[in-house]
């Protein structure tokens, strides 16, 4: 029970809330301040003042505030609820959940105490907590289709489409008289429930409902999709092939629907003319199709190969088409195609060199499409790629794409500076066009130009961004960006930078986890319920790409360096190393003081230009970096531990990532932790046990075992039996 | 290269794309926004031929079409628009781009009876315009003075969607009829008669392809008639 305020206290208290919930801050602290004057104790006013704190940024008085609250007022849902909100803002969810049960537990009817923390469960992937909650949501406003779409989401993501479909079919019983075709929420409802009968393997049953029940449905593509999938299943290859011709009709472009069409039509898969057929069809009917065309070039054997081949590469080279070779190199696997090609566009040349009538086009999209034949790493000749690329640049001086190659082909015969000379005069081709401006910057990092190159991105930054083109980049999430300026940093041996440029990324997936916050709520308003299950399957797994692991393995290879060289004490390297070491440290330390010093005075100068009466627009909410340059993170005392922080994602989520595997050796083996050892170094053995260092690792771990110092007799005879080598 | 509907796990490669192709950017609550708004009107080309350097690794996009339906349309008129367009450019000249809207705009219409698309382009884009004016016959409605953060002025632009509109009616009236028919004899099959609908549609949308080189000579002759 909140403890009770005289009547005019009451409604000061009131305005408190209002107060806070219109974000006017400083008059709800005025009321606050007022109500306590006479009572002192009153826990929810504290609590209203603790959540004012926390929304004007004073983190840590709020908590202190709230803990108060509390012990003012145990038994107030006001408090418990504050106490829950101040968790969820510090991403403290499991503690937020306690708190917001608590709350409930007070006040079992308050509906935005209980869709807090069912926002929180389904964040928390709790989702026997998140049905239970929107089972009694449910039951407070069975009169919304909301509440039920909601917990047939809460059973589907659970695992249980079966139910999911039953909350939809008991919401549909309901209803009364036929929605308008054009009630997009319906209609979104029928698709879902489609999906949810198809999931559940029952494509007879979910045939029928799109039938009849989808048959106007506005999701157009949804519907002819799911009809062909089913038929499909059902083996009703007739209506299938159909169904998945009126796809193609839709979109030749798409791959998958020629595989299932010649897989209905029960085209044998060595009938290779057969297989083409189908594709000429549609070369045919859709002159403009790319893929019809390109696409048997994928199965087709000999001579045939060598046919379709001719004529593609002849019909891209005439028009031009400078990405022929990115849409032909996935052929290069096999060595009859690759070199096909390479003669192919050899005979092309020639012709082209003897028709004296014909246009310079083709002739320099036969040069380029062989400057990066022999630029590519299963047909390499750097001399004879050069020899090319020089001649198309001859043909057209002021290609673009041209001077681009050029400067990748410089790059992989290890020049790196003179290829980032040459891509920088690339860009300088065409300077409107971010793509080239880009490839440029990276180059610059490449050859660890960091300044240069930051100058380069800053050419398509937003100018009015406060804190330059590096804090645009950051805000926009460049993460290609900000791993190559750390890998940079890395082989420059500025740890501190490198560190702070590979956690930037590791933390922009910590935000993209969170962005899904707003959208349990949003896409039950929206009603978009399929895209909004697959964005929850795929923030599942979110950190599972290669931009986190990159990054992630990055950071862990410095904080390995670290925990082998703690500063200190040198003993594990020769002295020359040592001294050596200790020099480009000190080095390494002047410039990060004198850039540190440059920071500091460009942050003095920018707040002196800035005009007084304007209030700086994010200079408020943006916190001030307390450490630019990553001098704290180089100093870790626990670097092992830093480590230990990135490594647990990578070993969840990408276990099939060998590196994560072989890095998770190397932690858990400092760590002494051997069981956790041996569990990466098996998982390595499985997925390529021929791999040299998963070998000398195998080695490393013998050794150990046959010393077996420091391990209990116990452990290691588990050691032992687990070793998938011995 | 694959054309096909925008997943969510597509996104940060989206955004990667963005990055590296156009001057502006957005973080990736905004590309989900879009995502979870509009799924059916977003759609990406991408490579599904590159062989997997590892397990993890995602499609690679070479292009995008990121688009919406207008929340509050100051017309009231429900319509579409491109809030951002790219393809790599070691991908151009492959009609990437117009692929890719063709599809958004046929679920603009079928999905939220979108009446026309607009979008803004930069004045000095001319390879964006030439998309725009004569491949997919967009007009240029009025110039945005200072529209882009760099002071650029941007066009806006805008397509009327009735001719998907009528051809998409005319498949459904085409589907109706069929299933009748069907209906009066057996339990009725509009599998294979959907089929035939978007068929029609596309064969006209050729007839707007072949005349994509006649595009060029009606709009020269727009120019004359204005001297």
């Amino acid at each position: 029970m909140p403890q009770p305020l005289a009547s005019k206290e009451a409604s000061l208290f009131r305005s408190v809330i209002r107060s806070y919930e219109d974000k006017q801050y400083k008059r709800g602290l005025k009321s606050a301040e007022l109500i306590l004057k006479k009572n002192p104790k009153h826990g929810d006013t504290t609590a209203m003042k603790a959540l004012i704190l926390n929304a004007q940024g004073k983190t840590e008085e709020a908590f202190a505030l709230g803990k108060e609250a509390l012990t003012m007022d145990m038994k107030s849902h006001i408090c418990w609820h504050v106490y829950g909100l101040l968790y969820r803002a510090n991403k403290n969810f499991e503690e937020a959940i306690k708190a917001y049960k608590f709350a409930l537990r007070l006040e079992p009817e308050s509906a935005q105490i209980q869709r807090d923390l069912a926002i929180l469960q389904v964040q928390m992937r709790d989702y026997q907590g998140y049905i239970q909650s929107r089972t009694a949501m449910l039951q407070a406003r069975p009169q919304m289709r909301q509440s039920w779409t909601a917990l047939a989401i809460a059973h589907h993501i659970s695992g249980n489409p079966h139910e999911a479909e039953n909350v939809l079919t008991t919401y549909e019983g309901t209803l009364k008289g036929t929605p308008a075709r054009t009630d997009f929420e319906n209609s979104e409802a029928i698709m879902y429930k489609n999906s949810l009968i198809g999931e559940q393997g029952e494509y007879e049953r979910a045939l029928e409902h799109l039938n009849s029940a989808a048959k106007y449905n506005l999701d157009r593509l949804a519907v002819m999709e799911a009809r062909a999938e089913y038929l499909t299943k059902l083996k009703r290859n007739e209506e299938a092939a159909k169904a998945y011709r009126a796809l193609l009709d839709r979109n030749s472009e798409r791959a998958s629907y020629y595989d299932k069409l010649l897989e209905v039509l029960d085209v044998p898969e060595g009938d290779l003319k057969a297989r083409k057929a189908i594709y000429d069809e549609y070369a045919e009917k859709y002159p403009r199709c790319d893929a019809a065309k390109r696409l048997p070039l994928d199965f087709l054997t000999g001579d045939e190969f060598e046919e379709a081949a001719e004529s593609y590469l002849t019909l891209m080279l005439n028009k031009g088409v400078p990405s022929t070779f990115a849409n032909l190199k996935h052929l290069y696997s096999d060595s009859f195609k690759k070199e096909t090609l390479a003669e192919l566009a050899e005979e092309y040349l020639e012709s082209q060199n003897a028709d004296t009538s014909s246009k310079d086009k083709g002739e320099a999209a036969a040069l380029y499409y062989l400057a990066q034949h022999y630029n590519y790493s299963l047909s390499r000749d750097l001399t004879k790629a050069m020899e090319y690329v020089d001649k198309a640049i001859e043909k057209d001086p002021k290609s673009v794409d041209f001077h681009m190659t050029k400067a990748r082909i410089l790059k992989h015969s290890g020049n790196v500076k003179e290829a980032s000379e040459t891509m920088d005069r690339a860009r300088k081709l065409d300077l409107k066009d971010r793509y080239i401006n880009t490839k440029a910057a990276k180059y610059q990092l490449r050859n660890d130009e960091n300044e240069k190159a930051l100058k380069t991105v800053g050419l398509f930054t937003r100018a009015d961004t406060v804190g330059g083109p590096f804090a645009d980049l950051l805000d926009m999430q460049c993460i290609w960006y900000l791993t190559e300026d750390g890998e940079s940093y890395a082989r420059q041996g500025n740890i501190g930078l490198a560190l702070k440029r590979f956690l930037a990324v590791t933390n922009i997936f910590d935000v993209w986890h969170e962005d899904q916050f707003d959208f349990h709520s949003f896409s039950l308003r929206k009603g978009q319920i399929r895209a909004y299950v697959d964005m929850i399957r795929w923030e599942d797994h979110v950190r599972d790409h290669p931009f986190f692991s990159r990054a992630a393995l990055d950071a862990i290879e410095i904080y390995l360096k670290l925990a082998d060289k703690p500063s200190a004490n040198g003993a594990n390297g020769t002295e020359g190393e040592n001294a050596e070491d200790s020099l480009a440290k000190k080095k390494a330390a002047k410039k990060a003081k004198k850039e540190l010093q440059r920071l500091e005075r460009e942050a003095l100068e920018k707040q002196a230009k800035q005009d007084p009466n304007k209030a700086s627009k994010d200079g408020d909410a943006k916190k001030k970096d307390e450490d630019p340059l990553g001098l704290k993170l180089a100093e870790t005392s626990d670097p092992l531990g830093e480590a230990m922080k990135l490594l647990s994602p990578l070993l969840q989520f990408s276990p099939k990532n060998i590196q994560a595997q072989l890095t998770g050796f190397e932690i858990y083996m400092r760590r002494k932790k051997y069981v956790l050892a041996l569990r990466c170094l098996n998982a390595a053995l499985a997925l390529d046990a021929k791999s040299p260092k998963v070998q000398e690792q195998s080695a490393e771990f013998n050794k150990l075992l046959s010393t077996a110092s420091g391990i209990s007799p116990k452990v290691l005879e588990v050691l032992k039996a687990e070793f998938k080598s011995n | 290269m694959d054309i096909r509907l925008l997943t969510n796990a597509d996104l940060p490669l989206i955004q990667h794309a963005n990055l590296e192709n156009l001057p502006e950017n957005y973080f990736l609550k905004y590309y989900l926004y879009h995502s979870l708004s509009w799924p059916q009107l977003s759609y990406v080309a991408v490579d599904v031929s590159r062989p997997k350097k590892n397990p993890y690794e995602y499609p690679k996009i070479v292009g995008y079409v990121l688009a919406k339906m207008e929340e509050e349309p100051s017309d009231g008129i429900p319509h579409g628009h491109i809030t951002s367009l790219s393809v790599m450019r070691t991908h151009r000249r492959l009609g990437i781009a117009e692929k890719l809207m063709r599809q958004s705009q046929l679920a603009m219409v079928e999905t939220f009876g979108a009446k026309y698309v607009s979008l803004h382009v930069r004045v000095s884009n001319a390879a964006a315009r030439h998309l725009y004016e004569t491949t997919l016959r967009f007009n240029n409605e009025k110039t945005e003075a200072k529209y882009y953060a760099d002071g650029e002025d941007a066009f806006c632009m805008r397509l009327d969607l009735d001719g998907i509109r009528a051809k998409v009616n005319e498949a459904i009236a085409a589907e109706d009829a069929e299933t009748a028919d069907a209906d009066a004899v057996d339990e009725g099959e509009p599998v294979g008669e959907v089929g035939r609908d978007p068929e029609a549609d596309k064969k006209k949308e050729i007839k707007v392809a072949v005349g994509r080189g006649l595009g060029v000579g009606a709009l020269v002759e727009k120019d004359e008639s204005k001297h």
